[in-house]
């Protein structure tokens, strides 16, 4: 190497960076920065995705159904009477095994060592998006285009229990008896389509916890409930995206 | 030279263990009323009642009405309640309706005297998990065959 020759070559440290080079770096960065941000905000994103993130309640209007079938749980009413789970067996023919709908049970520590327990009545919460409707290899079960109920065909059922497994709410059980997958549908064959307003287990209840209807009809005592002031509404699980139909407030 | 530093060790790590033993003692509790202590001349039934109508199932512990919050016999007896266990809920108006109009439960349970009838409602309900746990039977096992 030629020692001389080198020491005639510029230096390229960072000394000899001018500030407007500095400058134009920073900004490039920035474009940079800011063409990722927009682009995951604006494109990136669909419009659906970017709407099941922003609440577990669906905007007045936005209803993908009509009627669009929905429950509210007023839960701290519950008292674990389970009239509505009596109800539901003799109503929907539910063996003993089983459930369509069930009542959980857990405890808070409250001051001075005492606690207060909350029962939470749980049922198939008839999502926007079922992941148990997606994996179905046999289309056996599927939204019902007119409510939004998730309807099951026994027949159809080969009982490969994959929708089990995929919905998040553990509202399937395997029916020896049908050989079939059954689940909570609303009392839609046994009641609604009767002509009856609402389900067994609502009708049973006799704390008023359940409120059934159409959300999407401004009069009806489901929509007031959700779109209650000054109280919060929660559903089970938001995490998975599912959109669940079944809401819980203390209201 | 060497026995004296083992020494000095091993006492270091037993002081450390008799310390670490000495701050891990659960401190002494209330100890709990054993069924013998309880005297059910004075306070009533040591076990409590249930009432499985008109819902199941509502609970009425006399040791926490009358031992823990100092109540008299005769301040439920024989005007809101008959002595016999279950009598009650046999009547067309044991209901929460009747509790809210202050009878039975509701004397007391008025929101002043203790808290009000529509409040806190699973302080006195414990509905068919909490049955079953306290007398057994099917209905948990069957809820929890799942």
């Amino acid at each position: 190497m030629k020692i001389d020759e080198l020491e005639k070559l510029e230096s390229e440290d960072v000394s000899t960076i001018t500030l407007e080079e500095r400058r134009k770096f920073l900004k490039l960065g920035l474009a940079i920065t800011g063409v990722y941000l927009g682009g995951s905000v604006l494109s990136l994103t669909s419009v659906k995705s970017a709407k099941a993130n922003s609440g577990v309640v669906v905007e007045p209007g936005d209803y993908p159904y009509n009627p669009h079938y929905s429950m509210i749980i007023r839960e701290r009413l519950c008292v674990d009477c389970e009239a509505c789970k009596e109800a539901c067996r003799t109503t929907n023919n539910v063996p003993a095994y089983g459930y369509r709908t069930n009542i959980l049970e857990r405890r808070r520590t409250l001051a001075e060592g005492n606690y207060e327990t909350t029962f939470m009545p749980v049922l198939c919460n008839h999502c926007n998006r079922p992941p148990c409707v997606r994996v179905c290899p046999t289309t056996a079960t599927w939204k019902d285009e007119k409510t939004g109920i998730v309807v099951m065909n026994p027949d159809r059922c080969i009982g490969c229990k994959t929708c089990m497994t995929a919905c998040p709410y553990n509202a399937r059980y395997f029916k020896e008896e049908t050989r079939a997958v059954d689940k909570c549908n609303f009392c839609f064959d046994t009641r609604l389509s009767k002509g009856e307003q609402e389900t067994a287990c609502v009708d049973a209840c006799p704390a008023d916890v359940r409120v059934f209807g159409n959300l999407a009809d401004p009069k009806s005592r489901v929509y007031a409930l959700v779109h209650q002031p000054e109280t919060m509404v929660w559903v089970l699980r938001p995490e998975t995206g599912a959109l669940p139909n079944v809401y819980y407030t203390n209201a | 030279m060497k026995h004296i530093l083992l020494f000095i060790v091993l006492g270091a790590f037993l002081l450390a263990g008799a310390l670490l033993h000495a701050t891990n003692v659960q401190q002494p509790t209330e100890p709990e009323i054993a069924a013998e202590e309880y005297d059910e001349d004075e306070f009533g039934p040591y076990d409590p009642i249930i009432w499985e109508k008109p819902v199941k199932a509502v609970i009425f512990d006399h040791k926490v009405h009358t031992m823990e919050a100092g109540l008299d016999c005769d301040s439920c007896h024989d005007d809101l309640f008959e002595m016999e266990a279950g009598v009650a809920q046999e009547a067309e108006d044991f209901t929460m309706a009747s509790l809210y109009d202050g009878s039975y439960c509701g004397a007391c349970h008025d929101g002043s005297t203790s808290f009000a009838s529509d409040t806190r409602c699973t302080t006195c309900h414990i509905g068919v998990r909490g049955h079953a746990r306290l007398v057994g039977g099917g209905a948990d096992a069957s809820a929890s065959s799942h």
